[in-house]
């Protein structure tokens, strides 16, 4: 417990918004995010459409059609979980905002839910990158991918 | 200072694709950047913030820039507003 205790001081652990499977964010078809153009991070192909906040924060930007939202963790760092690639494009239709900007979040809370069947249905993927946005101010990003995970559990290891 | 007006073509406004893009052609310039839409004025070096900023179809931003390279900034993100929203 003492090497844990020693990792929390200086980093910050980033949870899976999520159930399903954690993977590389090299896996996302869209370039936009597995070329690191908004920042480093993972995905998550899920597998219920509870959004979870990832960890302690502040809500920055709630996003209208409720398929993507960005917040500040406690430590500093600014996250963006994207839900499915391409999903502005359905303007609202399967999600359920639950979250508002401003709001200050324990990790776990309920941020959105995402009707997934009908997200799939309508074409779109439900690959959800989960991105670091301010990546450059920290030394190191360490996902961990391939694995099945619950909402909540580490997907993102930051170290400052 | 320089500015431009612009209105927004894309039907899908200013969203995470074009945001990472305008970010990345935003950030090598010295000048302070920004896109104001008229309620909001988001730092387009932040790709939180320009998202956030809700711009849509249809609505005029106003991109500034103001730094010792503002007038290559203003031209390059012309550009990129033209060709890419």
């Amino acid at each position: 417990m003492g090497l844990f205790d020693a990792f929390k001081k200086k980093g910050m652990e980033i949870g899976s918004p999520l159930k399903g499977k954690c993977v590389s964010i090299k896996e996302v078809s869209d370039p936009t995010f597995s070329e690191e153009i908004l920042g480093k991070g993972v995905a998550v192909i899920p597998e219920d459409g509870k959004v979870c906040a990832p960890a302690d924060g502040v809500i920055t930007t709630m996003f209208p059609t409720g398929h993507a939202v960005g917040m500040t963790v406690s430590g500093g760092a600014e996250l963006l979980v994207h839900v499915g690639l391409d999903t502005v494009a359905l303007k609202g239709d399967g999600f359920t905002i639950i979250a508002k900007e401003g709001q200050k979040v324990k990790k776990g809370e309920l941020l959105m839910e995402v009707d997934l069947e009908k997200v799939k249905a309508a074409g779109y993927d439900v690959i959800t990158p989960v991105i670091i946005c301010n990546s450059d101010e920290y030394a190191e990003i360490k996902g961990l991918t391939d694995k099945d995970v619950n909402a909540g559990d580490t997907v993102i290891e930051i170290q400052k | 200072m320089q500015q431009f007006s612009y209105t927004i073509k894309d039907e899908l406004g200013i969203h995470a694709r074009p945001a990472g893009l305008l970010v990345k052609q935003a950030s090598p310039f010295k000048s302070t950047i920004a896109v104001d839409t008229g309620t909001k004025k988001a730092d387009a070096k932040k790709i939180m913030a320009l998202m956030g900023a809700g711009v849509k179809q249809g609505m005029t931003v106003t991109v500034s820039a103001e730094g010792p390279d503002e007038d290559e900034a203003i031209e390059a993100l012309k550009k990129f507003f033209e060709e890419a929203l």
